[in-house]
C-alpha cells in the first residue's frame, strides 16, 4: 500500500519515508475537523452579510440618508483596493510556504511565511488607518454598524490568523514538523486562504456594490 | 500626483502579479484530489476572482462611478 502511494507522481507528501498510515487517519479526521469550522465560519459570515442585505434593500437610497437631510459618504474604493491587494497577496506568499514545506525547503518556508505574517499585519494596520478616518461611526446608522461589524469580524480573524501564523513558525522552527507530518500548517494555510476569500465578498459588498 | 493615483497603481500591479500568480498555482494544484487541495483549489479560485473584481474596480467597470 505505502509502495503504491509513494510511486504515485501526484503524491508529494507522501515520498518521505517515515509514513505512518495511523497519522493519515487521524489527519483525515482532522481535516475534516477544520474544514467543518471554516462551514461553519461561512455561515456565521453569511448571516450578517444577509442582514446587510436586507437593511441596504429596506432603504431607498444607499448610503442612506441621516435625519439630518444629508447622505452618507461612499467608502474609499481606492484605499480599499490597494488593502485587499495587500491581503491577496498574503495568500499568494502563504500558498508559496506551503509548497516550499512540501518540497523540503525550509529556509524558502520561513521567508515565504515571514512575509504573509507582515503583510496580513499590513492589512490590520491599512484596516486600522481606514477606521481612524471615516466619516461614519458604529452607532451612527445601519450603515455604520454593518460595516463595522462585519469588517470588525473579518480583523478579528486575520488578527487570530496573524497570530496563528506565528505560532506556526514557532512550531516548524522548533521541529514539531516533519516532512509528511504537518497538519498545522495545512490548517493554517487554509485558514489563511479562507479569511482572504471572505474579503472578497466584503470588498465587493461595501466597496463596489 | 495624488494618494488616489499611487493607491490605484499599486494596486493595478499588486492584482496582475497577484492574479497571476494564483492563477498559475491554481493550474498547477489542478491534479491533486486530496480534500485539502481541493479545498485550497476553490479558495485560490476565489481569490483570483476577488484580483479581477480588483482590477474592475480600478478601471471603473465596477464601483462608484
Amino acid at each position: 500500500m505505502a509502495t503504491t502511494i509513494i510511486s504515485s507522481p501526484d503524491a508529494v507528501r507522501f515520498r518521505y519515508d517515515d509514513v505512518d498510515h495511523a497519522y493519515h487517519e487521524q489527519r483525515e479526521n482532522r481535516l475534516t475537523g477544520i474544514v467543518l469550522f471554516l462551514v461553519s465560519d461561512v455561515v456565521l459570515f453569511s448571516m450578517f452579510i444577509f442582514a446587510y442585505c436586507y437593511l441596504r434593500s429596506s432603504v431607498p437610497n444607499w448610503p442612506p440618508i441621516t435625519q439630518g437631510g444629508h447622505q452618507l459618504p461612499r467608502f474609499d474604493t481606492a484605499f480599499a483596493e490597494f488593502n485587499s491587494i495587500v491581503l491577496f497577496g498574503s495568500g499568494a506568499t502563504m500558498h508559496f510556504a506551503m509548497e516550499s514545506w512540501k518540497h523540503t525547503n525550509r529556509p524558502a518556508f520561513f521567508r515565504w511565511l515571514i512575509a504573509t505574517i507582515i503583510l496580513g499585519a499590513g492589512f490590520l494596520g491599512g484596516q486600522a488607518y481606514e477606521y481612524s478616518t471615516v466619516s461614519i461611526t458604529w452607532a451612527g446608522s445601519t450603515m455604520g454598524a454593518a460595516f463595522f461589524t462585519l469588517t470588525g469580524m473579518h480583523g478579528f480573524h486575520v488578527l487570530v490568523g496573524v497570530i496563528f501564523l506565528c505560532i506556526l513558525g514557532l512550531q516548524a522552527q522548533a521541529g514539531v514538523y516533519t516532512g509528511s507530518k504537518y497538519f498545522g500548517l495545512t490548517a493554517g494555510t487554509l485558514y489563511w486562504h479562507f479569511v482572504d476569500v471572505i474579503w472578497v465578498a466584503l470588498f465587493f459588498l461595501f466597496y463596489l456594490w | 500626483m495624488t494618494a488616489v493615483f499611487v493607491e490605484k497603481g499599486l494596486a493595478l500591479i499588486g492584482a496582475i502579479v497577484v492574479g497571476v500568480t494564483t492563477t498559475v498555482q491554481l493550474r498547477n494544484d489542478w491534479k491533486n484530489n486530496f480534500l485539502d487541495d481541493q479545498v485550497t483549489k476553490l479558495l485560490l479560485g476565489l481569490m483570483a476572482f476577488g484580483c479581477v473584481l480588483v482590477l474592475l474596480a480600478i478601471f471603473g467597470v465596477l464601483g462608484p462611478s
